[in-house]
């Protein structure tokens, strides 16, 4: 018994114990409306069938994760991995269908709201699938349906309709317009800043490596920036700006003002920066120095070696600076409401004023969403910019 | 063909090179040897201005090299660095094929010349050609840097220490390769070295220099006979006449020797073992397979029980071999001659303790 404790899979455990303690919380708040105080239904109280697989599920994860992976490591990942997936759509499935019946065609202006119960199952499957993910690496079909079947199933229910009486979708329904155009508008903000970053951040970065002099000036400033609370920032922004536009009306025609969208980009662009500027410094440093003495020796002109040399070696370093930023700056964007550039943040700073939580959410799900999915992409980017034979797999 | 004059070079206080002269005629190899940090590399580098002098000039082919564009200068030398310094991210083939490119040869030439480079030092090409440098030994890699340096057939070769990393065998026989290619295409080379005995196997001339000095250029028989100084005389060290063995092939010497076949009877194997002790043996393609001593024929039914079969490769030198090894192969198998084989390990016939002798004699004379 000891040794199969000794075995456990610690990240699985908690992950299940999470998602078990979740049957003792509210799992959805029925209101009158969407301000009023509401009555918490537990597990227990909503569709029992539902409510008996949730706990089996969870107690086989938890089983699971008591004995650890095991010789057959890579089978018990698939089977943790699965039954958490399971898990979520099972719990979608359960608050959808009993959001509807709650409904039923009762006062328009009811609400049934996700509780703590769900939310914190949520979170226990999601931290069983990421242990089974890390245990699957290099098993490519499997580790994708380990991680996409949930949201897979979330988004066919989406689409289906099972999920439009919860109040989230109530609150997305009234608002779709409006929805659409913030979401442009954070992709505008994060596009554009994340593009800048890049424009400037890479040669800065080749400057630092490049000029003993410029090193440290080019780090003290871009680390600074990153110290500085981002709201303070754009607030700093304001009153340069503002005077800036009040003395040239032009330059107020080009949407350059205290607020909005250009004080908003240039904070942004500063915050992606040190990341890029950071990891195209470094890129270019482990380039081994003997290679590029090589290429010299062989008659390669700077550029040549800049070109077929330090380019190619340091691309993916760089690419994974332009990837931590991206992800930085997708969450940064929502602090953009406030200086009025809008984008995702409005809905959650709404939300704040209105206490209406639903709303919140519609903000703060989809950049969540959005920061996961920027990352996925950047990495798979990242992975073909690394040249063949520099890759961990030849060394 | 390449000449230094005065050249110094200073690292702050440290004088990596200092006042140093030393010209390299057309066609001629000159070993640069001497104690770690006493500035080989340095020197080396200045040729090809990956490291600028500090005063003193260098001339190639007459020409001041501070007046050529570096670029130019450099595609004329070929360069193997002492970290060998291949591009992690290109295949062996494209390594070798990146000088060539700058000079836009065509394609197949390339690939021509890929396959010859990698065949030269002895890396078979199918195998090679498609690996990553990451997948390379340090001593292939090394290779695969001399085969760079190599291979727009530049008119001069600039290496450091081109052979540290590999094994003395495969050592012995880049030796031997290059000893036959410089016979035909007589580059001028400039090459490092850590090895006195490779220095003197391969140089016309030895440089020797001692804290960025250029003590003594001679040639190595200049060298092992009359050291310039203190330093030059302990640096040779007291094995001379044994280090000067290794200037001289073998090939100068063999002679006929006796051997018989692997099939033959015993009564033929003691009849050929009359006038001496021990003969070869051979297989029917006349390669070598070991040798049998008269002693061990008495209680045997054939020959092939009583051969005393020792990996043909520890007991024979290859012609392109010096009397040094061939004596030292003698001493391992405590024989006095040795038997001498071409590529395909066919006897050619054997060199005798007394010739190494008479050689050592000769020379000291
Ligand atoms: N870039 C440099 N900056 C400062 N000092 C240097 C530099 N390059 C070489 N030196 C110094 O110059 C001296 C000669 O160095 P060099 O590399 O020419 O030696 P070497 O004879 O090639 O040694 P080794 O046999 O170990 O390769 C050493 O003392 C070294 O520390
Ligand atoms: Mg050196």
């Amino acid at each position: 018994m000891a040794q199969r404790l000794l075995g456990r899979n610690n990240v699985a455990l908690v992950g299940s114990v999470i998602g078990l303690s979740s049957l003792f919380f509210s799992w959805l708040t029925l209101r009158p409306n969407r301000l009023a105080a509401g009555t918490h239904i537990s597990l227990w109280d909503s569709a029992g069938w539902a409510a008996t697989a949730i706990i089996i599920l969870w107690l086989a994860c938890l089983v699971s994760s008591l004995s650890g992976w095991g010789k057959s490591g890579n089978r018990r990942a698939i089977y943790l991995g699965m039954t958490a997936n399971i898990i979520v759509v099972v719990a979608l499935v359960l608050v959808g269908l009993t959001a509807t019946l709650l409904v039923g065609d009762q006062s328009p202006l009811l609400r049934v709201s996700l509780g703590a119960g769900f939310w914190i199952t949520l979170a226990g499957a999601y931290i069983a699938i990421f242990a089974a993910r890390e245990r699957l690496r290099g098993r490519g079909a499997w580790r994708n349906a380990v991680s996409w079947t949930a949201l897979a199933a979330f988004g066919i229910f989406l689409i289906t309709g099972l999920l439009q009486n919860l109040s989230i979708w109530q609150e997305f329904s009234g608002r779709e317009s409006r929805f659409l155009q913030e979401l442009g508008q954070h992709l505008f903000l994060l596009g554009g800043s994340v593009a800048t970053g890049v424009l400037l951040g890479i040669p800065l970065g080749i400057w630092a490596v490049r000029s003993k002099g410029a090193e440290r000036p080019i780090f003290f400033i871009a680390n600074i920036t990153q110290t500085v609370p981002s709201l303070a920032l754009f607030g700093f922004l304001i009153p340069p700006l503002s005077a800036l536009s009040f003395a040239f009306p032009a330059l107020r025609e080009l949407g350059i003002r205290g607020v909005g969208t250009t004080p908003a980009l240039i904070a942004l662009t500063i915050y992606s920066l040190l990341p890029i500027v950071r990891n195209t410094y470094v890129g270019l440093r482990q380039v081994d120095p003997a290679a590029v003495d090589a290429g010299l020796g062989m008659g390669m002109s700077g550029f040549q070696i800049f070109r077929k040399i330090e380019a190619p070696l340091a691309a993916p370093l760089v690419l994974q600076g332009v990837r931590i930023a991206s992800v930085q700056v997708v969450g940064l964007v929502a602090v953009a409401a406030l200086i009025g550039a809008g984008g995702l943040g409005w809905f959650i700073f709404q939300g704040i004023g209105q206490a209406a939580p639903d709303l919140i959410l519609l903000g703060a799900i989809p950049i969540i969403a959005l920061a996961l999915m920027v990352d996925a992409v950047m990495r798979a980017v990242v992975r073909l910019a690394t040249p063949k034979g520099t890759g961990k797999e030849s060394q | 063909m390449i000449r230094l004059e005065k050249v110094t070079k200073s690292y702050g206080v440290t004088v990596a090179v200092s006042e140093l002269s030393l010209e390299v005629n057309q066609g001629e190899v000159c070993m640069l040897i001497g104690p770690s940090g006493c500035g080989k590399t340095t020197t080396l580098r200045m040729v090809n201005r990956l490291t600028e002098p500090t005063s003193g000039r260098i001339f190639v082919d007459g020409q001041d090299t501070a007046h050529v564009r570096p670029e130019q200068l450099r595609r004329s030398m070929g360069y193997a660095i002492q970290g060998v310094g291949l591009f992690p991210h290109m295949t062996v083939s494209k390594n070798i094929a990146v000088v060539p490119h700058l000079l836009s040869w065509e394609k197949e030439r390339i690939a021509q010349r890929i396959e010859e480079l990698l065949s030269l030092v002895g890396l078979n090409p199918a195998e090679y050609a498609g690996k990553y440098p990451g997948q390379l030994s340090g001593g292939e890699a090394q290779r695969i840097g001399v085969a760079r340096a190599l291979a727009a057939d530049p008119p001069i070769l600039l290496m450091d220490e081109p052979f540290g990393a590999v094994d003395p065998m495969t050592r012995e026989r880049l030796q031997a390769q290059f000893l036959r290619i410089q016979r035909s295409l007589k580059k001028t080379v400039i090459m490092v070295t850590h090895d006195l005995d490779e220095a003197i196997r391969l140089a016309d001339r030895i440089a020797i220099m001692e804290a960025g000095r250029l003590v003594q250029h001679d040639t190595p028989e200049a060298v092992l006979s009359r050291p310039r100084n203190k330093f030059v005389h302990d640096f040779v060290g007291t094995d001379r006449a044994l280090k000067r063995l290794s200037r001289i092939s073998v090939s100068g010497f063999v002679r006929q020797s006796p051997s018989i076949s692997i099939s033959a009877s015993v009564e033929e194997a003691a009849a050929a073992c009359v006038r001496r002790r021990w003969v070869w043996v051979v297989d029917e393609n006349q390669r070598l397979r070991g040798w049998i001593d008269r002693d061990s024929l008495h209680e045997v039914a054939s020959v092939r029980e009583s051969i005393v079969a020792t990996d043909p490769e520890v007991i024979a030198v290859a012609e392109t071999a010096t009397l040094r090894e061939a004596l030292s192969r003698m001493l391992g198998q405590g024989l006095r001659s040795v038997p001498v084989v071409d590529d395909r390990g066919r006897l050619l016939g054997e060199v005798t303790v007394t010739d190494v002798e008479n050689a050592t004699a000769a020379r000291e004379a």
